[in-house]
């Protein structure tokens, strides 16, 4: 039963409180970067959330065989081997995705979030606890990323998922998917839920 | 303090670093092998989608075989010979074809050429498809551009290729949906910089056109 509270714990931390992007302020380079069209942000996600459990899971397999001088190492090897096994699948079975999100996958790399979780969680951790770890670290950054493109695409281009929302009427707001609209809208993100959602269950707490 | 053994502080870490390594690269090294031709054959169907596409014949999209018809049938790629006699030059070799002669329709032929230049973040490379006489578009098509989703990548969208079949430069930008007379071309509202590298790679396009296949006519 303990076990059970523990991997739940697990799970629904980076969803709220302890959420990657939000609280932690983590792999923000690829928050700002991928968000401006929500097709590119849900395969990004994908990728992500694909490396965050299994390397979590890999790592925490043979943490009891790592040596600690070594480990960021080996963490770094096995978080760019699972990217790279992303990378090859796009490019061999969604190509016009893969030639969109160009760089971006191979970024997901240095993604903070990924390598933050192996330090913090998968060392120390066994490897069942460290896959959900590793599935709700990238589903807390993937929501996220999903919320923001959403309104990204739909304010800067009047489209949802490539799919015209709004009519003639609607003029676009080109900063919206421009560099700067992905600050303006992370910040309005974080302060609805820390200003807003989060400062209630504080209250609630006290 | 305990002191560890020259085996775990020293030998361990290097042995273990060189076993993990091995590994991992092995089953990256596998997964790539076991797709490299799935890779390939994507790339080929690419070029050749963008060349039936820039010439204006229709293909049934996701359906490589078909379009690997539709090419054999009506594609004949070039390479560059001095001599200037294509049919000399129709089986192709090694090297990237110089220009691809395509059956438009019956007894009706015209030409693809790639040509690239520089957008706002990286380079633009394009396949733009000619009339008999080179003067007139039949098409273009994008085959790498890194410009920014949303504004400049929308060179990409349809309608903005879809412009360019039947026009003849040199070309000047007007006013995005405003364009009508055969050298006026959308540029992109809010990707001017894009929208001037395409003006100018479109504009470039009939003289590197005219170099290559000049001389094969």
């Amino acid at each position: 039963m303990p076990a059970r509270g523990k991997a739940k714990k697990t799970f629904f931390e980076p969803m709220g409180k302890n959420n990657p992007v939000f609280a932690q302020i983590l792999g923000i380079c690829s928050t700002l970067a991928v968000t401006n069209k929500l097709e590119n942000t849900v395969i990004m996600s994908m990728g992500v959330l694909f490396t965050t459990s299994l390397s979590g899971f890999t790592i925490s397999l043979i943490r009891k065989l790592i040596p600690s001088r070594v480990r960021m190492m080996v963490e770094t090897l096995i978080i760019a081997s699972f990217v790279i096994i992303v990378d090859i699948i796009l490019r061999a079975y969604v190509p016009d995705i893969w030639k969109q999100l160009g760089p971006y996958v191979g970024l997901i790399i240095t993604n903070c979030i990924i390598m933050g979780r192996a330090e913090a969680f998968a060392l120390n951790n066994p490897p069942g606890l460290s896959l959900i770890d590793g599935i709700s670290s990238g589903l807390g950054y993937s929501y996220v990323l999903i919320v923001i493109a959403f309104f990204r695409e739909l304010l800067g281009t009047g489209e949802v998922w490539g799919i015209t929302v709004f009519g003639d009427w609607w003029t676009n707001w080109s900063i919206m998917i421009m560099p700067p609209g992905a600050f303006f809208m992370l910040a309005i993100f974080i302060w609805i839920v820390k200003g807003v959602l989060m400062r209630e269950s504080e209250e609630a707490a006290k | 303090m305990k002191r560890e053994s020259l085996f775990m502080t020293r030998i361990y870490p290097v042995f273990f670093m060189v076993v993990v390594t091995v590994v991992f690269i092995s089953v990256v090294s596998g997964i790539y092998l076991s797709t490299k031709e799935r890779v390939l054959l994507n790339e080929s169907i690419f070029q050749k989608m963008a060349i039936l596409y820039a010439a204006g014949i229709d293909f049934p999209e996701g359906k490589p075989q078909e379009i690997q018809g539709i090419y054999e049938e009506k594609v004949m790629e070039v390479e560059a010979s001095a001599g200037g006699d294509s049919q000399s030059g129709a089986e192709a070799g090694d090297g990237e074809p110089a220009y691809y002669e395509v059956e438009l329709s019956a007894g009706e032929t015209g030409y693809v050429v790639f040509t690239s230049g520089a957008g706002l973040w990286g380079e633009i490379v394009a396949a733009f498809g000619f009339s008999r006489d080179l003067s007139t578009l039949t098409g273009i098509e994008f085959v790498e551009q890194n410009e920014t989703p949303g504004l400049g990548a929308r060179i990409t969208e349809t309608w903005f290729k879809e412009q360019f079949r039947g026009k003849q430069g040199p070309f000047v930008l007007v006013e995005e949906g405003t364009a009508d007379d055969a050298n006026e071309l959308d540029a992109i509202t809010g990707a001017t910089r894009t929208s001037n590298a395409v003006l100018k790679i479109a504009n470039e396009v009939f003289e590197v056109a005219e170099e290559k296949i000049g001389g094969g006519r």
